[in-house]
């Protein structure tokens, strides 16, 4: 049943480049630049030396946001990868001290983590009528609760070998490992959201989950996957939090949803899903960890990075949303 | 002082790109039931809208009891008397009967709610409709005749001249909508003026005394309903002989494709059983609800029955997921292209290669070059009207919508052909092409089922019609022996237990 | 037919079922400590869950439109700290006037919660999430970075806690009141219908010219209203303000709300269910000790009784619908 009008339909796609420099990553790019100019003006202490070294501790957090983007992307939210985070680090940190070789403590970490993401995973994939959101803040209850019963009232704990966590905190030169496998997940994932069948099946998902599911995609599988991963990417920040600090307390992992979520959002991925990619996600986490040190130098209080870093996640999701309704008005 | 409560003349109504209506006109004399006829895309329901103020026309006037008026928006209509009953009820389902009905209107007095004058108010309503609910029934629990039941209520309630019926019949019963007949005459004794929109001829015959038919968003005329014969009516409805519309295709018809037996799923259909061939379009038809879409949903794995086989080719399948179905060759078009079928937002290309997207990639990547060459060829086949595949699937017309859902299926490997209501929200001209496009998948030896409610449709394209009623198969009839009649009385229960009566 | 009516009863009238575990818990919890049926102990609780048992109410209104606050304990604690330095700095003393502005604070608060998410369109976790944080930063900056404002420093803005007023606890008389208003504000006035209709379905609300944005706006700003008079009243009940109290305490008030019904989905919740959900809520945490199980333990129950409170909801439903299914003539 050939054409009958012999219509051509353009399948050509136009020039990249033109397209990539406007683009949200684009934007986040120039101000990348920016921020490390004006981190370097603030302070004399900042530069490549002391970002390379303090960056560690920020560049855990970074492990959360690859995960997150892809829940995000689905149109979800995961608000319980900081008890995860704390409960993953507490156990590991309790395996430690029982003596056992380091590989146990590292799969504890990862193993811990994962079966927590599956625990969401499976609660919303069993009962899909529930939201994300009451589901991860119950869970994120429950795992901090766990934490806060296995340290006791002391409500911390020291890891008393430490030789393990120095070596995975060693570096390379002056370069930290940790800086060497966020850039190598953070790859393979970005390839896999934005190049395989995998992601594509994720945007599809996040789109429009009853075409995806009428399309023949398997829904449930692949957001059990997405969660359980999530879990596991909690263990690995969670060893090396540790192997910066040798210890876990009831706060450990405190705020780090907002903090990966806000490094995603800003990279330009949607919270409502299907939209955005993970090298926006890459950059923007940069730029946060960079303005974390730099701020850090200059002495600037905890509390006070954590007001701007929630200024910039509100700001991040209601600009865009605000020039659009302009726009509108405008048109009007 | 008019003849007409309600006139309309020269009703223009503009959307971007779109007349959706024409110059149109309409009379409303006190005291009658008018119908308003005419397919899906007519223009009916932005008529109605334009009554009850939901869109202002480009151009035209309305006199209501002679006078002009010129509706800002709902509320305006509302207060000039102008109640419509929606097909789905726009409802609060977790509030209870009395607060729908008076949402808006409450009872107010000390500036509080006066909750037993509203629930009293309320059941006299109820009990001038002769409902068996209570007005302080949570509305999420009502089925959906006496949720209309509710509507009707509010629009009393507001002491409306004008009740709009849109569709009120689709999802009801027969014995619902008998209900709904009995409350229609007995507005229109109080002397309420209604306007009837249905599908139904049944409903026409039974209620209007005249029928306006619009046709592609024009006026076509006013009759009076004792005075014009079926054949007329659909003539002016659909604008040309039957036979024009639809180029069925001879072809052989071969082995036996599909079958299923037994298929029930409890509350949705019961013992359902039929056959396809190669090359043999069957119809299943029957009136809104009656379980056609949830039978072949089961088919294809979005939902599972909880008895019944399929066998495709003679052998036994089991089907577990859309993905099995697919696999083995059963597609489906759904029935909902913008929710069900396509991602909107998404570019024509990706939307085609959807399904099929790990068949090319190579190591779990996508091999972009190769799909968008297939989306190309595949869209020029089914002669989709775009400039690239790049476009999003919300920038296309419903026809073309429509084909890019076609395309979407033929980029798989397929043996049964599943087309849930093709033809909803299609322009009469793009009615034609995906006719055309469906005799040809016959022609190549496709089995095809064609899910309509559109009776010329099925009856210019079956081989064989398969009707069915409340969740039941109630007949079967061959394409040479069936009529807009035959098709009618098997769709709706002649009484409580023909089900068993009429089944072959 | 038989099994449906049944269920319909449990689901239909929640509030009753919510009575009938709390009178349960209450027996029990007397069986094992004869003493917690006492005035003096039922006042004590109430006092200790005042916070909880006032906000709830903010957070049906927020979760009846669909919405979720979880930046609430960050107002608290900036209200709450505002007054506190205030007073401790001897800019005020009058108790009322400190209820007042505390009350403002959480106001303000609220409405550019409220102002983000009904204008600007940001999901309500999103925004709540970074308010939360931004909230309790500037509690600190308020605190001049983490100082207190102790029991010395508060003067006579503690005794209200301590005071009685016709022989009840003032603290008492606060919840009494928030509740009356609540019950007659939700059930009795336009605008508390208005809350319910957008909930349960928001595109007829805005077809019926109803304003779902001012809608969204105003349950914001009364849970923001609620979160300043909860600041005020823990300042007061705990006698000291400092920047991190009621940390995670939201978890507390929404299980509160989910415990008495409230739906996550909008349009579904009651006052009455709000505060029989608080009540349980307080009596299980009160009753945990008693039975054995350390303060420790606490959290993770309140974590586990919101998971399997939402799970058995989606069961219910599940089966109620499956019954109504198997009703279907055919």
């Amino acid at each position: 049943m050939a054409g009958k009008s012999g219509r051509s339909i353009n399948n050509v796609p136009e020039s990249p480049i033109k397209h990539m420099i406007f683009s949200w990553e684009g934007i986040l790019v120039v101000l990348f630049i920016l921020v490390n100019i004006f981190c370097k003006g603030f302070s004399e202490y900042y530069n490549l030396e002391n970002l390379l070294r303090q960056m560690p501790v920020y560049l855990a957090e970074v492990f959360l946001m690859i995960p997150m983007a892809y829940i995000l992307v689905l149109g979800e939210i995961d608000i319980s990868v900081g008890a995860t985070v704390c409960l993953s680090a507490t156990l590991s940190c309790m395996m430690c001290n029982t003596g056992a070789p380091f590989i146990v403590v590292i799969l504890t970490a990862l193993i811990v983590g994962t079966v927590c993401g599956a625990v969401n995973g499976f609660i919303l994939t069993q009962f899909e009528e529930l939201p994300p959101m009451i589901v991860t803040l119950a869970t994120q209850i429950i795992f901090c609760g766990i934490a806060e019963i296995v340290l006791g009232s002391g409500g911390s704990i020291s890891a008393s070998n430490t030789d393990g966590f120095r070596l995975i905190g060693g570096k390379v030169g002056k370069v930290p490992y940790i800086l060497f496998l966020v850039l190598i997940l953070a790859v393979i994932f970005a390839v896999i959201l934005g190049k395989s069948t995998f992601g594509r099946r994720v945007y599809a998902i996040g789109t429009n989950r009853l075409t995806a599911y009428y399309s023949g995609i398997h829904v449930k599988k692949i957001r059990f996957i997405i969660y359980t991963v999530m879990g596991t990417f909690c263990g690995l920040c969670a060893l090396f939090l540790v192997a910066s600090s040798y210890g876990a307390n009831t706060t450990t992992g405190n705020g780090f949803e907002m903090d990966a979520i806000a490094m995603a959002v800003f990279g330009g991925i949607s919270s409502t899903g299907g939209k955005g990619n993970l090298a926006g996600g890459l950059i923007s986490a940069f730029i946060i960890v960079c303005l974390r040190v730099g701020l850090g130098q200059r002495n600037v209080h905890a509390q006070v990075i954590l007001l701007i870093i929630g200024v910039l996640l509100i700001c991040a999701v209601a600009l865009p949303n605000i020039i659009e309704n302009v726009k509108r008005a405008v048109k009007k | 002082m008019s003849d007409y409560v309600l006139e309309l003349k020269g009703i223009t109504k503009i959307f971007p790109g779109v007349k959706a209506l024409n110059n149109v006109q309409f009379q409303l004399k006190p005291g009658e039931v008018h119908a308003l006829m005419g397919e899906n895309g007519a223009g009916k329901s932005t008529f109605i809208k334009v009554i009850t103020g939901v869109h202002k026309a480009e151009e035209g006037e309305m006199y209501l009891f002679g006078e002009k008026v010129d509706f800002k928006g709902p509320k305006d209509a509302q207060a000039a008397g102008i109640a419509a009953v929606y097909q789905h009820p726009t409802s609060y389902p977790h509030l209870s009967v009395a607060e729908n009905i008076f949402m808006g209107h409450e009872i107010i007095k000390h500036k509080m709610i006066q909750w037993k004058a509203m629930n009293e108010e309320a059941n006299k309503l109820l009990k001038q409709l002769n409902a068996d609910f209570d007005a302080t029934a949570e509305m999420g629990t009502l089925s959906v005749a006496q949720q209309q039941m509710v509507e009707i209520a509010k629009a009393l309630s507001t002491h409306a001249k004008i009740v709009i019926l849109d569709e009120p019949t689709a999802s009801l019963t027969r014995r619902e909508s008998e209900e709904l007949y009995r409350i229609v005459d007995q507005l229109k004794e109080e002397g309420v003026s209604i306007i009837f929109i249905s599908h139904r001829f049944e409903d026409m015959y039974r209620l209007a005394s005249r029928v306006t038919v619009f046709r592609d968003s024009q006026y076509i005329g006013t009759y009076d309903v004792d005075g014009i014969t079926n054949a007329d009516l659909i003539k002016a409805m659909v604008g040309r002989e039957i036979k024009d519309l639809f180029p069925k295709p001879e072809v052989e018809i071969g082995e036996e494709m599909l079958r299923i037996e037994g298929l029930s799923r409890t509350g949705y259909y019961k013992n359902v059983s039929f056959n396809v061939h190669a090359g043999e379009i069957v119809g299943l038809t029957g009136l809104v609800g009656a379980g056609r879409t949830e039978v072949v949903e089961s088919v294809c794995g979005i939902t599972r029955p909880d008895e019944g086989k399929v066998y495709l080719e003679g052998q036994e399948v089991h089907i577990k997921q859309p993905s099995d179905a697919m696999e083995k060759g059963i597609i489906l078009l759904p029935e909902d292209r913008q929710k069900e079928g396509l991602i909107m937002s998404w570019g024509l290309g990706r939307n085609v290669t959807l399904p099929t997207i790990s068949k090319y990639a190579k190591n779990g990547l996508n091999d972009e070059k190769t799909e968008r060459d297939l989306a190309k060829k595949l869209l020029e086949e089914v002669d989709t009207k775009a400039v690239d595949i790049f476009q999003p699937a919300s920038s296309l017309s419903g026809g073309n919508q429509q084909k890019v859902v076609v395309a979407k299926a033929l980029s798989q490997e397929m043996k049964v052909v599943i087309m849930d209501e093709p033809t909803k929200g299609v322009d009469v001209g793009a009615k034609a092409e995906i006719y055309a496009i469906m005799g040809d998948l016959a022609k190549k030896g496709y089995a095809i089922i064609l899910i309509s409610s559109e009776m010329p449709e099925i009856l210019g394209m079956a081989d064989r019609i398969i009707v069915m009623c409340n969740g039941r198969k109630t007949g079967e009839l061959d394409r040479n022996e069936a009529t807009q009649e035959r098709i009618l009385e098997l769709a709706m229960e002649k009484s409580q237990n023909a089900g068993e009566g009429a089944a072959k | 037919m038989e099994k449906k009516s049944i269920m319909k009863k449990i689901t239909g009238s929640r509030e009753a079922l919510l009575a009938v575990i709390l009178i349960l818990l209450c027996l029990v919890v007397t069986a094992i400590s004869p003493s917690f049926l006492t005035p003096k102990s039922i006042i004590e609780l109430l006092k200790n869950n005042a916070v909880t048992l006032v906000m709830s109410l903010g957070m049906l209104c927020v979760m009846l439109v669909g919405g979720i606050d979880i930046s609430i304990m960050s107002t608290l604690a900036l209200s709450g700290m505002s007054i506190g330095m205030l007073l401790k700095y001897g800019h005020i003393s009058n108790t009322f006037l400190a209820f007042v502005i505390a009350i403002a604070i959480g106001a303000a608060c609220g409405a550019v919660v409220g102002l983000v998410i009904s204008r600007a369109a940001v999901p309500p976790i999103i925004a709540t999430m970074g308010f939360m944080y931004v909230f309790r930063a500037m509690g600190y900056l308020v605190s001049h970075g983490g100082e207190w404002a102790g029991a010395a420093a508060l003067g006579s803005f503690k005794n209200f806690a301590t005071s009685k007023f016709l022989g009840l606890n003032c603290v008492i008389w606060i919840i009494i009141l928030c509740y009356v208003f609540f019950f007659w504000f939700m059930k009795w006035t336009r605008t508390g219908r208005k809350i319910y209709a957008v909930g349960s379905n928001p595109s007829a609300a805005e077809v019926s010219g109803i304003n779902v944005k001012n809608i969204n706006l105003l349950v914001y700003t009364i849970m923001g209203i609620l979160a300043g008079l909860g600041g005020a009243l823990q300042v007061s009940i705990y006698a000291s303000a400092m920047p991190d109290m009621q940390y995670g305490g939201e978890m507390d008030v929404i299980a509160a709300c989910v415990i008495g019904g409230v739906s996550m989905s909008g349009g579904r919740g009651t006052v009455v269910g709000a505060l029989l959900g608080s009540l349980i809520l307080a009596t299980i945490a009160k009753a945990l000790p008693l039975v054995g199980i350390g303060a420790l333990w606490q959290n993770t129950i309140k974590g586990v009784l919101i998971l399997v409170v939402v799970v058995v909801n989606v069961v219910l439903q599940r089966v109620a619908d499956r019954n109504a299914l198997k009703g279907r003539e055919m």
